[in-house]
């Protein structure tokens, strides 16, 4: 296994060099990180032209790359290329908010999807099964950005009409709250539902799938056949085995979601990992945005591997070597 | 034991949402939030936040942050709401010739928030701040025109320029603190926090991707002393958010680009929205360099572009519901309410007809369009050497009005056989330096001193990103600059804008309108049309219980 597993990442190295070659390339081409300066009336040139020098905007695409793999490697991602801050701070600070939001919407998705797929499964057809799965395909097809709209609507609406405050519709925390946790989960329950709305129907529909598959398979009816009861059956020898793609399929979902729910957090005008990128690049500040690409594509491979290991773990006929 | 723990884990969430659903607070609209302490505290929704907090460097450049920092850092002057300069920190200010010499003279006893007096020597930190090369200050416009600034006493500055400079009263609108700064990397000062301050109000702290929060500064001796004790900028980026936030409690004023939700926000019971034009004006820039269409440099085709489209029209549907009666701009520089100033000159010297658009074209012998204008047309003309009449519409995306004002374009031009295409992306605004498009929608802000209006549009001007170049019109522009009598700097720009409507080289529409939304239990809150923004009389605001 571990063999496998530092297989696993001197194959990573490479593939991102070649996306933060890539992604460099194309937003120092596509951007002009002084563009809302040049804007500025009686902006002083003097000081423009010593940022192009000192940035070296002027060099080709393979030299500032080369730059910024230094600064990246050396001084934890190094400074924005316009006022020379640390990026490593907000970073950090915006990962922390995401892994909030995230990990929390994650597991409320897990925990419904579970309990969803496997009733399903085990209820085929019934009225619970045709509900939920009716909501799962709502749920697939409604735009994260129209529901975020319409939750905040609805919580403000109340709010007006009953003067009761459910939850909030923007930011991670109010001015001065008296109980600090109770104020972020106000604040983090939008979101987390919309997060969770998609994972849930997506998660579901895995779950009822595989569960469906195992609970007809030879080894279940033989274990109803030697007397067991039905709940036994399904937890005990179904359940475990109808888990696989469901781990596989989060893990692999948790990766990319940790870059930040881009739609999500810009409606809800959280400060994570999503803002951070889509403000960064629309300034144009490549600095930032390699930055958040390295930590997101490490996500994503730390989360392949996990979902690897994970299945070999439920499924014991799986080894690596 | 499984069931149980089944049945136990349930509880647990059911604990967990009971918990969260019951900690709905009843009464007060705000409701988790502290009950205001004595004072009261304003919480504005900003849609920027600042990345730094020095105003005078280049990452501190922007709008959010001058609404900030202004009510931290005072000088000469401000702007009051009706555009006019106010003295700030100075009791007079002299003007005097040969040399041109601006003698200003300090309120006495002015302390900075550590109780160190503000003196004449701030004056000195702040020119040779601004103009130390080694810092990465973003305009050093007007302070490369002073030659020295001497201090015969305490409370005097004598700024002695090299030669006449108009826009005078723009400079030292921050003092920067002699006492602070000196010995200092100022590239470092004033990233994080602001630990001084000559305001009514001083920095408390910043929770970066939240808010940032001012408390009432007490040594503040300039004016009155603040009546609230904290205002508090919550960065909401999203502008439906924005509003939601307005219309759930979660924020007391908003100053929201103009938006369609504004009409259903000003029915809402408790909430004020005040309107107005700003120095702001949104106009259709022509593209008239190499990257540019070829037909936009013939004058005749410049001339059909305009005839073809309805402003007025465009202004009724944009604003009609926000902004009702909004007159059409006939002037680049001076705004209508500007009244002193503004002369209406021929933007459109045929005025809007389609007719005339067509025989314009026809009569320098272009071909392939109607001969009369049909809303159904779909042919283009094609004008001699130039080619078709078709032009890439460059704006902002996701902008509502903006989209509508190109929709009313392009049909009203298509009407006609000229052709829009749409061009609206996110960061539009790296496209514009590189003149590599035909027309481009977007909105110019400016101040009260029309100073801003030269470098768009002399030739050669460091925003003049439509090639436009008439000697004429630079020789008035430039002599404006330093003309010190307010009379004839007026008149010499609006010879230069005279001339710049017979050139066409952008089509102004209007004054954009801004708006303040506040609940109408904030007092005393007044709209301000220029960059000093909403927090410009924070002192003066009240908080009813």
């Amino acid at each position: 296994m571990l063999t496998y597993v530092i297989r696993r990442v001197l194959y990573s190295i490479p593939v991102l060099f070649a996306a933060s070659f890539l992604i460099f390339s194309f937003v120092a081409l596509a951007s002009d990180p002084l563009q809302f300066l040049r804007m500025q009336p009686r902006v002083d040139q003097t000081t423009i032209q010593k940022i192009i020098v000192r940035e070296h905007l002027e060099e080709p695409i393979p030299v500032r790359y080369v730059y910024w793999i230094k600064e990246a490697t050396t001084n934890k991602f190094g400074s924005t290329l316009i006022g020379d801050r640390p990026i490593w701070p907000d970073l950090s600070r915006v990962m922390k908010n995401t892994a909030q939001l995230v990990i929390a919407a994650e597991l409320l998705a897990i925990l419904l999807a579970v309990f969803i797929g496997v009733y399903s499964a085990v209820r085929q057809y019934s009225a619970f099964d045709y509900s939920f799965t009716t909501f799962s395909f709502l749920g697939l097809a409604t735009p994260v950005f129209w529901l975020a709209l319409m939750l905040q609507v609805l919580v403000v609406n109340i709010f007006l009409n009953y003067d009761i405050r459910i939850f909030y519709v923007s930011n991670l925390s109010s001015t001065d709250p008296d109980n600090f946790l109770l104020d972020r989960i106000q604040h983090l329950a939008l979101p987390v539902i919309v997060i969770a709305v998609a994972s849930v129907a997506q998660y579901s529909r895995y779950m009822r799938a595989a569960m469906l598959e195992v609970i007809n398979s030879d080894y279940v009816r033989t274990a109803r056949a030697k007397g067991l009861n039905e709940r036994t059956v399904v937890m005990k020898h179904a359940f475990r085995n109808a888990l696989i793609p469901l781990a596989t399929v989060v893990a692999l979902n948790l990766g990319g979601v940790l870059g930040g729910a881009v739609v999500t957090e810009t409606v809800f005008s959280l400060d994570g990992m999503g803002l951070y990128f889509i403000r960064n690049l629309v300034e144009g500040d490549p600095y930032p945005v390699m930055a958040w690409l390295m930590i997101t594509s490490v996500m994503i491979v730390f989360f392949n591997l996990v979902a690897d290991i994970v299945y070999g773990y439920l499924d014991p006929r799986v080894r690596y070597d | 034991m499984r069931k149980r723990s089944f049945w136990l884990a349930l509880a647990a969430l059911a604990a967990v949402v009971t918990m969260t659903a019951g900690g709905a607070t009843a009464g007060s609209p705000q409701g988790a939030l502290k009950p205001a302490a004595a004072g009261g505290t304003v919480i504005l929704g900003a849609d920027q936040e600042p990345k730094i907090l020095n105003p005078f460097l280049t990452d501190g450049n922007l709008y959010w942050l001058s609404v900030i920092v202004g009510q931290v850092f005072e000088g000469s002057y401000e702007l009051n709401n009706d555009g006019d300069y106010v003295k700030e920190m100075i009791t007079d200010a002299a003007v005097t010739s040969n040399p041109f010499t601006v003698t200003y003279k300090l309120k006495p006893g002015l302390k900075w928030s550590d109780g160190t007096a503000i003196t004449s020597k701030d004056y000195v930190s702040t020119l040779t701040t601004i103009m130390n090369k080694n810092w990465d200050i973003t305009s050093r416009a007007g302070y490369e025109e002073i030659q020295r600034v001497q201090t015969p006493n305490a409370l005097t500055a004598r700024v002695v320029f090299k030669k006449p400079f108009a826009a005078w009263k723009d400079l030292f609108g921050a003092l920067i603190p002699a006492h602070k700064v000196k010995g200092q990397n100022f590239n470092n000062t004033w990233a994080n926090s602001i630990d001084i301050s000559s305001g009514p109000f001083k920095f408390e702290r910043w929770q970066k991707g939240s808010q940032l929060v001012l408390s009432k500064n007490t040594n503040y001796k300039s004016g009155q002393q603040a009546k609230i004790n904290q205002v508090v900028f919550r960065f909401i980026p999203d502008t439906n958010t924005q509003f939601q936030a307005m219309r759930g409690g979660e924020v007391d004023m908003i100053a929201p680009q103009p938006q369609l939700q504004i009409a259903d926000i000003k029915k809402q019971a408790g909430i004020k929205v005040q309107s107005g034009p700003e120095f702001a004006w949104e106009h259709l820039d022509i593209q008239l360099g190499n990257k540019g269409h070829l037909a936009l440099r013939q004058p005749y085709v410049r001339q059909a572009l305009v005839t073809g489209i309805n402003r007025g029209q465009i202004a009724e549907a944009l604003y009609k519901e926000i902004a009702p009666g909004l007159p059409v701009l006939r002037n680049a520089i001076f705004k209508p309410f500007e009244k002193s100033k503004y002369q209406a000159h021929a933007w459109q010297p045929f005025g809007f007809s389609q007719k005339k658009a067509i025989s314009l074209l026809r009569a320098k012998g272009c071909t392939g369009g109607p001969a009369t204008p049909s809303s159904k047309n779909t042919d283009i003309y094609s004008c001699p050497g130039v080619g078709k009449l078709s032009f890439r519409f460059f704006s902002t995306a996701g902008n509502q009005l903006r989209s509508l004002a190109f929709q009313i374009m392009q049909k009203q031009l298509k009407s006609v056989g000229i052709e829009l295409v749409n061009r609206f992306r996110t960061g539009v605004f790296s496209v514009l330096p590189t003149g590599d498009w035909d027309l481009f929608l977007f909105t110019w802000i400016g101040s009260p001193d029309p100073s801003g209006s030269v470098e768009i549009h002399k030739c050669k001007g460091d925003q003049n990103y439509n090639a436009y170049c008439n000697n004429k019109v630079t020789k008035l522009l430039d002599a404006s600059q330093n003309e010190v009598d307010p009379t004839k700097r007026v008149a010499l720009m609006n010879e230069a804008d005279k001339l710049m409507a017979k050139d066409l080289p952008t089509l102004p529409l209007f004054a954009r309108p801004g708006f303040l939304i506040s609940k109408s239990s904030v007092g005393n809150v007044l709209k301000n049309p220029t960059s000093e923004g909403p927090t410009w009389n924070s002192e003066l605001w009240t908080v009813a219980k």
